[in-house]
């Protein structure tokens, strides 16, 4: 807003106060207190529950990212592969899929799912890429005495 | 998608697990064995719902340790009783009064220090023996790999395998054998 003249700055008290200090109690609705209440107790809390809006946007998809990479390694695993060079096999190849679309595929879609991850697997063979292929689990021999009876088996 | 709400039962279920303790270290088959207790191995993982599995493990009284761990390793209990009240155990003395001690703690303290750690302790089943009762047993569908390869002993070995062992020379009947635990000071002093 340009001022013209100094008076016309000095009549311009901002917002109507009445209208500013609804604004503020939206935001302390929630609070305990007096700071729920009171504008001029409840003005340093809001401006901080503000900033740790900001904060939190950040802290959230950083600990998205985690789980999402958690679930990745988890079903890559199951197929024989560790979930960091999967995401490689996959940029190689040109596979433009995000972590999160990719978690939701490993809980939804497992046949797709694996499908990923064999095409990851030969592009890491095309370019002679050291994975080191885990094994999964698989029944034993020494335990094999143990569990001869398969008829026991029971999910 | 109703029709396909059958399938999905399996995915919730709990399932069983059986790890052989024999011959292997308790804190790194601790660290293999806590994301099957954890839930982490599963893609529906998340720390809010509750996805672990139970895990039996058995011959806990055969596990292994480093060169002198078995003396210097030592569980503290602290009873805030001044007067003789911490008690220091060596590993070996533990494990000569329950076999299941050591390994139960190794799990325990290497698990994230949680609420859920106590709940997730009850679902792993420690045994000393191979004896298992067949409840538990009915349920295993599946068993953990282990992280170490077991080495075979030398009294397993037959006399012909040790008389064909490929060998430069024999020993004179008077040279004294080192048993291999050297310091570093002294190997920079010998190998040079």
């Amino acid at each position: 807003m340009v001022f013209l003249t100094f008076i016309r700055s000095a009549l311009n008290q901002g917002p109507d106060k009445y209208w500013r200090i609804q604004q503020q109690l939206r935001f302390s609705w929630h609070f305990y207190g007096r700071k729920r209440n009171c504008y001029k107790i409840g003005m340093r809390y809001v401006f901080k529950a503000l900033r740790y809006g900001v904060s939190g946007r950040k802290d959230k998809l950083k600990n998205m990212r985690e789980l999402w990479y958690r679930r990745i390694n988890a079903g890559s695993e199951e197929h024989g592969l560790e979930g960091k060079m999967f995401l490689e096999g996959l940029a190689r190849s040109e596979i433009q899929l995000d972590r999160k679309i990719l978690s939701s595929l490993a809980i939804y879609e497992p046949r797709t799912f694996k499908s990923l991850c064999e095409v990851s697997k030969n592009t890491l063979k095309e370019h002679n890429l050291p994975f080191h292929e885990k094994h999964i689990n698989s029944r034993q021999n020494l335990l094999k005495d143990l569990i001869n009876n398969e008829k026991s088996v029971e999910i | 998608m109703a029709h396909y709400r059958v399938q999905q039962w399996s995915t919730f279920a709990r399932t069983w697990w059986l790890f052989d303790a024999r011959w292997q270290c308790p804190w790194i088959s601790a660290r293999t064995i806590i994301p099957y207790l954890q839930g982490t191995k599963k893609p529906i993982y998340h720390p809010l719902s509750d996805t672990g599995d139970h895990v039996i493990v058995i011959n806990t009284r055969l596990i292994a340790m480093k060169n002198e761990r078995w003396i210097t390793f030592k569980h503290i209990h602290d009873s805030r009783y001044r007067p003789k009240g911490v008690i220091e155990k060596r590993a070996w003395q533990i494990h000569a009064e329950e076999p299941t001690k050591i390994f139960e703690k190794a799990v325990y303290y290497s698990m994230d220090k949680n609420l859920l750690r106590r709940n997730l302790m009850a679902r792993l089943h420690l045994f000393p023996d191979e004896s298992v009762p067949e409840d538990l047993l009915k349920n295993v569908s599946d068993c953990i790999r282990q992280p170490m390869l077991a080495p075979k002993r030398l009294d397993e070995y037959t006399e012909e395998d040790r008389r064909n062992f490929p060998k430069l020379f024999d020993w004179p009947k008077d040279f004294v054998l080192d048993d291999g635990f050297r310091t570093k000071k002294q190997i920079e002093f010998q190998e040079p």
